[in-house]
């Protein structure tokens, strides 16, 4: 199918200009009169009773405008799981017992930061300490105090899947293998930190700017927290730092900025510093997990049994989300006839764990894709025509699940194959150099509505005027991965006019199409771009009698809408201007504007996603066998992300996404003490890589044409987090022998696999 | 924890500087990167109610070299001037490539040699190819200066024999013979921003037939000081090195060392790191020294 | 503690301000002179989203104290471009070589870039990626930056040369 120019085009970001010359605003620059500075006291323990707290003294010091605790605030338990309401476990402020180190207990506000900040020294908190539990063998065990008294052995969550006969399967399978793995917490490291500003013009309604990646589900949890109607809370635009799934929920500091802004009648701010996040936010669910595999002598798949412990830290934050997807991830790239997931969402005293690029499936496929080199090595298969065999194709079915409408995996994996040179380097194996692989699949949005949302997933306005612009108003939000141009790339196709023509209004609940779900679960693209095109078709249909009308056209016509002209399709010199069109159809409506609002939500697409994304990754490292150091040499990717809306920005997704996967397998670990305290706090001890430390890479790109997709578009943000972390580590293992089944892969790791170290 | 207060004085004499630190001897830090104290003090770690900064003292920042004499590095040395300074590199490979490595560019570019070495942390990367090197510090105070050999200059993590109202106001390094070889290696899991898990550096001076005449071996990130190696030092000297020689020598740094297990690394690992890099920090060494140009 | 009077040179206009001897640089900047554009992302010195130019120079504005740039020359991001329409070079290549994504990091991506190339204008891209290990990205995995960099050095060696 071919597609619109504009399509697929690497387009610069429209908001790039903004950002290289320091114009775009953040939260933090934003700047009010009367502004207060808030501060937020934290529990120093991962697991104690409040047995009281003195704020007299902070509310007595001059320039203190407000000091909240628990008790202050009306006690209604958030969480994104609306349909759930016992998994909503939040408060902002705790009442009455802490969970983790970092727990919020008061919040103040002063005329400036430092003031607030002395506040915060002045309170008093009498802490009894609990036992700690910190692990989920811990949690789980006999006897283990709980973390939430509602939860009982600190189980939150537990799904299972269940299809296909797996003892039948096992028992017919020729070989069968069962492994445990661990795998460590790691985190968004977004570079802006959280930050929001409140204020309250109107008694009991306030806005809020703050960087999130859900302005829909930040207003709902806080009008809901402050027993506010919906309407009386507005979320608006900045300009968001990366998010990563880090920023997607109701936050402690954007519920005390509001509240107090309301008390105050002055515009409160809160902004976290990087010790905060590093030490309290949300990070990626750490995992114990035990996974059975058998198989044909031939290597085909017969049955897996995969069972999954979540670290989910003191709260259920999007862990219960993890816990599902990460069953679903479990089976997603292959073709298992026989599956049986046990996940469990389990509490423990640390921060809480939530929504990380990938979601679940990181994790998940660390263990698939490792187990699945283990075994393509024992039964003396390569492992690429391994994965080949057991590869998902367009029309298979996951159970329950979905049936697959656009899969080019095979395809991905023939490619990168070729372009890593893979059969010859592997028949001429280098002393401590290695290639390993890694694959992944990846959701296109969610079906799934936990948020209960009683909206459309996805909506856009589109305005078009007289002048040959157009206005599109959408709560989409673009956390830097692209869609504020993505979206207008798309609806400068439906309406053929220059993009440049196309105004943008983004993220602000109060004067965008209700709803957005937020950017997360890789749903923006299709699932906002369906909301555009809607939106778009509608107009069309609005203008399209107009030329019918003055052209007096047989109705047998198609109209088109290409370079700023509306025109006669079969003949393109029978038209006017898309301005001119807009005016004539203005004149017929007296004085209504034409505006018209598109929506989208997956229907019969099942319950998972309405459309997959697959790949496949190489990596191609040297270890230094004298330091056990890795060095990753070039990564090799082939992926399907459908048709790409825009070229540059997938590309900036797959390098980014390589950043991060480089780290998460060699570098980034979240480092505790035995109280439950983060030992890293800083970037200089957080090691995300650098610049140095990136490799070259080459990609593939493997097109296929979704049908569910706006002009054939599935993800590309998510999906290639996932493969980067099992490909380093198989590589390794090809380069040294070692095989890594706790990550993250450390150099006093492999050296002891070695026997270097004893 | 907001910024403490402080006082922040800007003299621009070294006399001034000298008269600010004995009046405030109490409670005074010198500031010139402020890329150490300024993150202590915001941490707490250190509440100084005065700082005297260096910055605007004519003459500090000079870095010179004399055959014969060897290289001084002022007390306001960037670490970055010193890294792309032509004979530092030239002659001094291993102090010019901790300072084009350590920190970040914007670091190198505001804090200075003489600050790495009064911080004083185990890890501080200047630290050991000075000490490599035979380097001393020239500290000064009112009453006058004394020259402290780099080896007895670090008493323990952040501690220093710098007196109150003593500064550093220079940093001497002897000149390389003919016939010297040195180098710097240091291991982080990740390549910048970084603090260094383990370094050595080592030097080496040979006489006409290949014998060892001098050797000076030190250690990073070891111990609570930057430390030498006097046994795998011994080891050397005086004698013709070849591969299992330098096995040895390395097996002494490591019996010299006294690592812990923290969050970068853990003790066994730094001990056997050390010997890894010894062994090559000593072959590269010789292989520059039999080139026969430092 | 008593206020000190400090005269900023920032991107060629002076500013008088009274600031606390324990206020930094970046904050001056910030809330005190309005130019937001240099970020903070970590306040230690270890991401290089406060990256400005004094005297010369690539810092961390997080740690240098507004009183120690008194009379001194710095050059924030907001110096870069002649005017909203003209981009410096550096600038240009970020928008088109797709270097962008969130944009928290660019600033001081941007002012390591400026600094480098002065110091280095004909960098390879070891150098280029030397010269930026200390500014952090999440969003990018660096490349396209690299990239960006490599074009606008080409580009300001042609134009110089046609100058």
């Amino acid at each position: 199918m071919k597609n619109p120019a504009i399509i697929g085009k690497s387009i610069p970001r429209m908001d790039a200009p903004a950002k290289v010359t320091g114009r775009a605003l953040y939260a933090d620059d934003l700047k009010m009169p009367a502004m207060l500075h808030g501060k937020l006291l934290r529990s120093p323990l991962a697991h104690a009773l409040i047995k009281r707290i003195d704020v007299s003294k902070a509310k007595a010091l001059p320039g203190v405008k407000d000091v909240i605790t628990g008790a202050d605030i009306p006690q209604v338990k958030y969480g994104n799981w609306r349909l759930v309401p016992q998994s909503q476990d939040e408060l902002a402020l705790a009442v009455d017992k802490v969970r983790f180190v970092g727990d919020e207990v008061a919040a103040v506000c002063a005329i400036d930061a430092d003031t607030a900040q002395h506040a915060i020294d002045l309170i008093e908190v009498e802490y009894e300490e609990l036992p700690l539990i910190l692990s989920v063998e811990e949690a789980t065990a006999e006897g283990a105090g709980l973390v939430h008294d509602e939860s009982k052995g600190n189980v939150s969550l537990v799904r299972k899947i269940d299809y296909g006969d797996l003892e039948g399967m096992f028992a017919k399978a020729d070989y069968i293998r069962e492994d445990t793995f661990k795998v460590h917490p790691v985190q968004h490291a977004y570079m802006e930190p959280c930050s929001c500003v409140a204020h309250s013009e109107e008694a009991n309604r306030v806005t809020l700017w703050t960087s999130t990646q859900t302005p829909y589900i930040v207003q709902c949890l806080l009008a809901s927290t402050l027993g506010l109607p919906e309407n009386n809370v507005r979320v608006m635009k900045v300009q968001v730092g990366g998010g990563f799934g880090g920023k997607m929920e109701l936050r402690p500091w954007e519920f005390c900025a509001s509240f107090m802004a309301m008390r105050t009648g002055r515009p409160v701010k809160f902004t976290l510093t990087r010790a905060d996040e590093l030490a309290f936010g949300r990070r990626r669910h750490p995992m114990s997990i035990y996974s059975k595999v058998g198989f044909t002598k031939d290597g085909k798949l017969l049955a897996k049994d995969f069972q999954v412990m979540l670290d989910g830290g003191a709260y259920n934050a999007m862990g219960p989300t993890a816990t599902f997807l990460c069953g679903t991830f479990g089976n997603m790239l292959y073709n298992y006839p026989a599956y049986r997931y046990f996940g469990r969402h389990v509490y423990t005293n640390k921060p809480p764990a939530s929504a990380m690029r990938g979601f679940g499936a990181p994790q998940a496929a660390f263990v698939a894709e490792t187990q699945m080199n283990m075994a393509a090595e024992d039964l003396g298969i390569d492992p690429i025509d391994i994965r080949i065999i057991n590869a998902m194709q367009t029309g298979d079915v996951i159970p329950d699940v979905a049936t697959i409408s656009s899969c080019g995996f095979k395809e991905c994996l023939e490619k990168v194959r070729e372009i890593s040179g893979w059969d010859e380097k592997r028949k001429n194996p280098k002393q401590g150099k290695g290639l390993g692989i890694g694959c992944f699949s990846f959701i296109s949005g969610g079906v799934f509505n936990w948020f209960n949302t009683k909206y459309n997933f996805s909506a856009a306005e589109v305005s078009v005027y007289e002048d040959g612009t157009a206005q599109l108003a959408t709560m989409a939000c673009d956390i830097g991965q692209g869609p504020d141009t993505a979206m207008r790339q798309i609806l400068a196709a439906e309406l053929g006019i220059p993009i440049e023509n196309i105004r943008l209004i983004a993220m602000d609940t109060a004067t965008t199409p209700k709803a957005d779900l937020g950017s997360w679960g890789s749903r923006v693209t299709l699932m906002n771009g369906n909301a555009v095109i809607d939106a778009a078709k509608k107009i069309k249909e609005m203008l399209i009698p107009v030329l019918f009308e003055e052209m007096d056209l047989n109705q047998i016509h198609d109209i088109a809408f290409e370079d700023g002209r509306v025109f006669v399709k079969a003949n393109p010199k029978k038209g006017i201007t898309f301005g001119e069109c807009v005016y004539k159809a203005l004149r017929g409506r007296r004085g209504e504007p034409l505006t018209a609002r598109g929506f989208y939500t997956p229907r019969n697409k099942g319950l998972v996603s309405p459309a997959f994304s697959f790949g496949a990754q190489i990596a191609e490292v040297d270890v230094d066998t004298g330091t056990g150091l890795i060095k990753v040499e070039k990564m090799y990717t082939a992926h399907d992300c459908g048709m790409p809306i825009n070229k540059m920005a997938v590309e900036g997704q797959l390098e980014g996404a390589i950043q991060m996967g480089l780290g998460y397998a060699l570098m980034e670990n979240l480092i505790m003490d035995d109280k439950g305290r983060t030992l890293n706090t800083t970037f200089l001890d957080y090691k995300m890589p650098t610049a140095e430390d990136m490799p070259p890479g080459e990609s593939a790109d493997v097109f296929t044409y979704e049908p569910e997709g706006p002009y054939g578009a599935k993800e590309a943000g998510e999906g290639l987090a996932i493969p980067t972390a099992p490909a380093i580590t198989h590589a390794v293992h090809e380069a040294t022998g070692y095989r890594c089944m706790e990550t993250p892969i450390t150099p006093e790791k492999v050296l002891r696999a070695l026997d270097k170290i004893k | 924890m907001a910024m403490p207060q402080f006082q922040v004085h800007q003299p621009k004499t070294l006399e001034s500087v000298l008269d600010l630190l004995g009046r405030h001897r109490s409670s005074v830090k010198l500031l010139c990167g402020g890329t150490d104290l300024l993150i202590k003090m915001r941490a707490g770690a250190q509440a100084p109610e005065h700082l005297v900064s260096l910055n605007r003292v004519a003459g500090l920042k000079t870095i010179s070299y004399a055959g014969g004499d060897g290289l001084v590095i002022g007390g306001a040395a960037r670490i970055s001037q010193v890294g792309k300074n032509a004979e530092v590199r030239r002659l001094y490979p291993g102090l010019a490539h901790a300072c084009s490595v350590m920190a970040t560019v914007q670091i190198r570019n505001m804090g200075t040699v003489a600050g790495n070495l009064v911080n004083a942390a185990p890890s501080a990367d200047t630290a050991a190819p000075l000490l490599a090197y035979g380097a001393s510090v020239v500290a000064v105070e009112r009453g006058g200066r004394r020259q402290i050999k780099l080896v007895d200059f670090f008493t323990g993590p952040g501690l220093t024999v710098l007196e109150p109202g003593e500064m550093v106001e220079a940093i001497r390094v002897p000149d390389v013979s003919p016939r010297s070889g040195s180098c710097y290696l240091r291991l982080s899991a990740r390549s910048k921003v970084d603090i260094a898990a383990v370094s050595v550096a080592g030097f080496l001076n040979l006489d006409l037939e290949g014998r060892v005449i001098r050797c000076r071996l030190a250690l990073g990130s070891v111990g609570p000081t930057p430390l030498r190696c006097p046994e795998a030092e011994q080891i050397l000297e005086g004698q013709t090195p070849d591969e299992k020689l330098i096995a040895q020598a390395a097996a002494a740094c490591v019996r010299a060392s006294r690592p812990i297990d923290d969050l970068r690394a853990t003790a066994a690992y730094r001990r056997a790191m050390v010997q890894v890099l010894a062994q090559r920090v000593l072959t590269q060494s010789l292989d520059m020294a039999k080139g026969g140009t430092p | 503690m008593a206020k000190q009077n400090i005269e900023l040179i920032v991107n060629g206009d002076r500013y008088e301000v009274a600031v606390e001897p324990n206020r930094m640089l970046v904050d001056v900047l910030r809330e005190d002179l309005g130019l937001t554009g240099t970020k903070i992302g970590c306040a230690q010195g270890d991401c290089g989203a406060c990256t400005v130019i004094m005297d010369g120079v690539s810092i961390s504005s997080c740690l240098t104290l507004a009183v120690e740039a008194h009379q001194r020359d710095v050059t924030t991001i907001e110096g870069l471009a002649t005017s909203p329409q003209e981009l410096h070079p550096i600038q240009a290549a970020f928008v088109q070589h797709g270097a962008v994504q969130c944009g928290y990091c660019t600033p001081g991506m941007v002012m390591s870039a400026k600094h480098l190339l002065n110091e280095n204008p004909h960098p390879s891209e070891e150098e280029i990626r030397q010269g930026l290990s200390g500014n952090l990205c999440r969003c990018t995995g660096y490349n396209k930056i690299v990239e960006a960099i490599g074009a606008a050095a080409d580009k300001m060696a042609s134009s110089a040369k046609e100058g």
